[in-house]
């Protein structure tokens, strides 16, 4: 049986001009199953962002299968919407503008988007601030901006590019919580990159560890962690052993 | 005064003072620049007590406001500006919309950038003046070509900066949009041009100096009426108060302008932080 979002031996290289070539992913695997919570970690520069890329449609991976629900990925579409680490707001928008900008671009109406953009706008805690501007926001208040604007396409792949990485610890601690509670709701596919080990433990059903450059996968965990998660879990016994055991996996591939 | 020291206490402390704040206090920046006005032109007026003032060669500020008055009683300095306004006005537009569209493409398309940026170079250095006249032999001297001089002056500025605005925009925007399925057409207008628009209207503000440049040079050598004619022919005559009262005109234009661009850059802006 094929998996929800499949990619088999996919290889990719940058060759940026006047410097050598860059093998960014080299026979690199992935199954991942629908409504899943997976993250990906890894060392510093290791794939795991070209991979997300990838899948995203934005590149073209040089060989290699990369299928959804058994369909060939060929370019951006809304059935896949990204969240940016740094955030990646048009500042001359306002924040229901920035939200309602993947309904603008596929052509939905004036009306249709603004009911679609107050709702999420009131499901990230952003109610009261429809018409300021990115740079009068929070870094965490700019997140959840880019949050709802993945989430008002309805896509059925969140993809999330290291999107707490900005935000100060309390921050990231509390929009982890918020996104679960998203998650659970909105049931969507979630591929999470991040280099936070803890982070990885308390969102995911599974966790990816990768190799360094070029990036395949090395290891995959299952979290066996209940669900509804919360705070406290951080603390037990069993999420210190997983985190011991990631770590482990993890740390050959660092090189300082 | 008693806030005259105000901005060696805390912010907090100027900012409730700001109310309370006299007329010279608040606009004074601005009437300290009247007050240097004032007194170039008081010198100017003084400098003839003592100096022996042959109007043939200099005139005074005196002769220079009557001269002023007289010309906007008798219309004459209305109708010359309405003259000059005209190609003004089409040659300013067609430089925004050619040269934001060239800048913009050469800085988005890297083979246009790296094919154009020479020859853009090449023309903006060179003296566009010096072939005015070649110009109104070609295009006549009626308002095309007038306005061609306007434009082939003022198109530059426009060209250079939106080409330097597109090379700063921010490369995730653009993943952005195309993520979100925008096509080439949506990069442009929903990312590349708003991401520019600040560099353009700082190219405005070099561009208005630059096309009231080439409203005079185009009526300098070949026009019948306007306010550049009118400064040639005054000259031509030797009165003086008449010239230098156009030419002030034309620089208390040129101030207008440029301050109204400012105006709308800050106005036009409230992303931007700060300022």
């Amino acid at each position: 049986m094929q998996a929800y979002i499949e990619g088999r031996n996919i290889n990719l290289t940058f060759r940026p001009p006047n410097r050598g070539p860059v093998r960014a992913l080299r026979g690199f695997d992935i199954d991942i199953g629908e409504g899943e919570f997976l993250s990906i970690v890894g060392p510093s520069g290791c794939g795991k962002s070209t991979f997300l890329n990838v899948l995203l449609g934005l590149l073209r991976p040089d060989s290699g299968e990369l299928t959804m629900r058994g369909r060939r990925i060929a370019g951006p579409g809304s059935d896949r919407a990204m969240v940016f680490q740094e955030f990646g707001l048009l500042p001359w928008r306002t924040v229901q503008n920035n939200v309602e900008l993947g309904l603008e671009l596929k052509g939905v109406a004036a009306v249709a988007r603004r009911k679609i953009s107050a709702r999420l706008i009131e499901m990230v805690g952003l109610i009261g601030f429809e018409t300021h501007y990115p740079h009068e926001l929070s870094g965490g208040m700019k997140q959840r901006v880019g949050l709802a604007r993945a989430l008002a396409t309805d896509p059925d792949v969140l993809l999330m590019d290291e999107p707490f990485a900005a935000l100060d610890a309390q921050t990231r601690d509390l929009m982890q919580v918020e996104l679960l509670h998203i998650w659970q709701a909105a049931r969507k596919t979630v591929l999470f990159v991040t280099h936070q080990i803890d982070e990885a433990i308390y969102l995911s059903d599974r966790i990816m560890v990768m190799t360094k450059r070029p990036g395949r996968a090395k290891k995959i965990f299952a979290v066996d962690l209940p669900r509804p998660r919360d705070y406290e879990m951080r603390v037990t016994p069993r999420f210190n052993d997983l985190k011991l055991e990631i770590w482990h996996t993890l740390k050959d591939e660092i090189s300082v | 005064m008693a806030h005259a020291e105000g901005r060696n206490l805390g912010l907090v402390e100027a900012e409730d003072g700001a109310g309370r704040q006299s007329f010279v206090e608040r606009h004074r920046q601005l009437l300290l620049g009247c007050l240097a006005v004032a007194l170039f032109f008081a010198a100017w007026q003084a400098v003839f007590l003592v100096v022996p003032f042959n109007p043939l060669f200099i005139s005074k500020p005196s002769l220079i406001a009557k001269a002023l008055l007289d010309l906007i009683a008798s219309g004459q300095l209305l109708d010359d500006l309405r003259v000059s306004a005209i190609p003004f006005f089409y040659g300013f537009t067609a430089a925004i919309v050619v040269g934001v569209a060239v800048g913009i493409v050469m800085g988005w398309r890297a083979r246009v950038g790296y094919a154009l940026d020479p020859l853009m170079t090449a023309l903006y250095a060179s003296p566009l003046v010096a072939l005015a006249p070649l110009l109104v032999v070609f295009f006549g001297v009626g308002v095309a070509g007038k306005a061609i001089i306007i434009f082939s002056l003022a198109v530059f500025p426009f060209v250079f900066n939106a080409y330097a605005g597109v090379r700063a925009v921010d490369p995730l925007l653009i993943n952005v949009v195309r993520s979100l399925g925008g096509s080439e057409m949506n990069l442009y207008l929903k990312v590349i041009l708003p991401s520019t628009l600040p560099y353009i209207v700082a190219g405005a503000r070099l561009a208005v100096g630059r096309a009231l440049v080439g409203v005079l040079v185009a009526e300098f050598f070949a026009a019948s009426e306007g306010i550049g004619y009118a400064i040639a022919r005054f000259g031509d005559l030797y009165a003086l108060d008449r010239m230098f009262a156009c030419i002030l005109t034309v620089m208390v234009i040129a101030v207008a302008l440029t301050e109204a661009v400012r105006w709308a850059e800050r106005a036009a802006f409230p992303w931007r932080s700060g300022q």
